[in-house]
């Protein structure tokens, strides 16, 4: 019986490795490809070994091309998103797990509903009523600071302008960062708060003190899963965005792509792996985070 | 008489159009260990949690120590409780976790420290400071969420089902180190539980709730002895006691108890003659029926036998009626046979029909 299934798992073992090592490398390879390419004195489409390396690549990125200030204005807009997507979310989440409100689960659903509505269909709408405040914003503001008013407008603006970015980023990513922490209240025992006002603590000690260490795991998966995804998001910046030096990383990154007299694959590729590098690294930070949120609540 | 550490008066709760509880008058005195006992939706743990200040009073007076505190907020009345589930601050340290009152307090680090020194001596947990809740085992979490609550030195302990969640061997350990805990610091202690050997083994008064009201509330041996209700008689002792219809039937000289299932019993010393002919209720502890050979009452078809060593429960079919019997020693006796009983008249309680105990 034992030497039975000890030859079968073997077998298996085997081949679960092989399927596994082919998969690896099949979703592996173009990273590969483009950490090689970026560094490549000879760049080909195919994937080969740098014939040299140089890091000419990295250097035009961030001399010649505007490398500096697409990556500055990518992190500032979708930093600001997942800031205000955890606050947000984290109070929200909390009234929406405690509440006992007849309408609790119709908007539950309802911004679900918002988070699975193709954001592409709602663009020309979306852009009217940004555009429609961006128009009143700028009455409100044109004759308050007047020749600063260009200035002004990049960084308040609705339209072309890192405000309108920033709130538009924030809401799209808010339905999931709610859902994400309006469950992960609900696995904490209202017990922990009750215990917290008998031991004497203020509305606001209460907060700080047990509810967001408690809610820590939670937010922190709300806001990873916020920064992936607006760091990832291209159609926004895209359509929201025309002044050259308010241009992300995606959109530098998709003009570079365009141009017609040449394809620079090695500028491409730096780029490329310049604007994969935060994403990594916020996952690493909340892996731990992420595994204990969704395998259930608090322990202990 | 000294002034009662708490006194219930009237309290009444509601949630939405349910009443959850009824006008509840009840004073616990000084040191004394009182515990709230009913099944479960009784209204035992929500009258815990408006003595906490956890959940409001719609009316009646709650006084603490000669002061009405209806409207103190609950950090303020000097109470501190254990919760079911402990509610351990999973991201703090054993050693803060006791601390917490104090350090939101500002109380010095030094004298912090000194407390939960004392307190977690006290409880064992000196080892055990520098875990967190979810490294340790069920009894000394117990012991952190006691500690958590003992270190304000509080007039009144509340514990809401604190041994629930342990297991059956644990829980008689950590019945015995609350009752030496209360020897020792004398506090006054509220216990809520639906488990009635909780109630026995530790209260120094019991409280039994059903439906949002008191239905008795006395010493454990006196709720034992004289149950003033048949729900009482059926909740406090274990096995339950044997509660058999009937009527009452003789003359002016002497009274018996007929059983619908049809056998009679007499009753003794008692002045029943008013009451001939009313249906009631006989009540009748299980050790109070015994196997015999003479002075036989009634025989009984043995349904099921339960042989534990030192007692034998005998569950025995009498017509419609079920008798449990807890028999001293260990009776090999076979299901389906008949066994001969005898009753101990002088233990019998009588109820009327509303189920009012009948005294005289």
């Amino acid at each position: 019986m034992a030497g039975i299934s000890e030859k079968r798992s073997g077998a298996y073992t085997l081949l679960a490795y092989v399927t596994l090592i082919v998969i690896s490398i099949f979703c592996v390879l173009p990273f590969v490809w483009m950490a090689l390419a970026s560094i490549d004195s000879n760049v080909q489409l195919f994937l080969k070994w740098p014939d040299s390396v140089t890091f000419d690549h990295y250097t035009k990125v961030f001399a010649e091309e505007n490398g500096v200030r697409w990556f500055a204005n990518s992190l500032f807009t979708v930093l600001s998103a997942t800031f205000i997507v955890m606050v947000v979310a984290g109070l929200g989440g909390y009234a929406l797990s405690r509440s006992k409100a007849w309408w609790k689960q119709p908007f539950l659903y309802a911004i679900l509903l918002i988070r699975v509505l193709p954001s592409t269909a709602l663009l020309v709408p979306l852009y009217k009523i940004l555009l429609t405040a961006n128009n009143g914003i700028g009455t409100v503001l044109r004759p308050l600071v007047g020749e600063h008013y260009r200035f002004v407008m990049q960084l308040f603006g609705f339209i072309d302008g890192y405000l309108g970015l920033i709130i538009v980023l924030a809401t799209g990513q808010l339905p999931l960062a709610l859902w994400i922490m309006k469950v992960f209240f609900d696995g904490v025992p209202k017990d922990y708060e009750e215990a917290a006002i008998l031991d004497g603590a203020t509305l606001v000690q209460r907060i700080r003190r047990v509810l967001i260490p408690l809610a820590l795991p939670g937010l922190a998966a709300a806001g990873l899963f916020a920064f992936m995804s607006a760091w990832g998001d291209f159609l926004l910046p895209l359509i929201l965005l025309s002044s050259p030096e308010l241009q992300t990383l995606p959109i530098g990154l998709f003009r570079a792509f365009l141009r017609v007299n040449e394809i620079d694959y090695g500028l491409l590729a730096a780029l490329a792996t310049i604007y994969l590098i935060p994403a990594v690294i916020a996952f690493s930070f909340a892996r731990r985070f992420l595994v204990q949120t969704f395998s259930g609540g608090v322990k202990g | 008489m000294t002034t009662p550490m708490i006194q219930l008066s009237g309290v009444r709760k509601s949630f939405g159009s349910a009443e959850i509880i009824k006008g509840v008058d009840i004073a616990v005195e000084d040191g004394e260990f009182t515990v709230f006992v009913g099944p479960s939706g009784c209204g035992k743990s929500t009258l815990l949690r408006m003595i906490a200040g956890l959940e409001s009073i719609d009316g009646g007076d709650l006084v603490l120590n000669g002061k009405r505190i209806n409207d103190v907020p609950p950090d303020q009345r000097g109470i501190a409780m254990v919760f079911q589930s402990y509610a351990l601050y999973p991201h703090m340290t054993v050693a803060q976790n006791i601390g917490f009152s104090l350090d939101l307090k500002k109380v010095p680090k030094a004298e912090i420290a000194r407390e939960v020194g004392r307190v977690s001596e006290l409880l064992q947990l000196s080892e055990l400071l520098d875990r967190r809740p979810a490294e340790l085992s069920g009894g000394q979490r117990q012991r952190v969420a006691i500690g958590r609550a003992i270190i304000k030195q509080p007039r009144v302990i509340l514990f809401d089902e604190p041994l629930s969640n342990l297991d059956a061997a644990l829980r008689v350990q950590m019945r015995a180190e609350l009752q030496k805990l209360h020897q020792e610091l004398k506090p006054t202690i509220v216990y809520v539980t639906h488990d009635q050997v909780e109630a026995m083994t530790m209260a120094t008064r019991i409280v039994v709730l059903n439906k949002g009201k008191v239905e008795q509330w006395d010493t454990p041996i006196e709720l034992y002895n004289n149950p003033v209700n048949t729900f009482v008689a059926g909740f406090i002792g274990s096995p339950r006691m044997n509660l058999v219809p009937g009527t009452i039937i003789g003359d002016a000289t002497g009274q018996s108890f007929k059983a619908n299932a049809g056998w009679t019993t007499r009753l003794d010393n008692r002045s029943l003659a008013g009451a001939i002919g009313q249906s009631v209720t006989l009540g009748m502890r299980p050790e109070h029926i015994q196997p015999a050979i003479d002075n036989v009452d009634l025989e009984a078809t043995i349904a099921i036998v339960e042989r534990l060593g030192a007692e034998t429960y005998l569950n025995l079919r009498n017509g419609d009626d079920t008798l449990l019997v807890r028999a001293q020693g260990d009776l090999a006796l076979a299901p389906g046979s008949t066994v001969k009983l005898a009753l101990n008249h002088g233990a019998f309680h009588l109820f009327d029909q509303s189920g009012r105990a009948i005294t005289g």
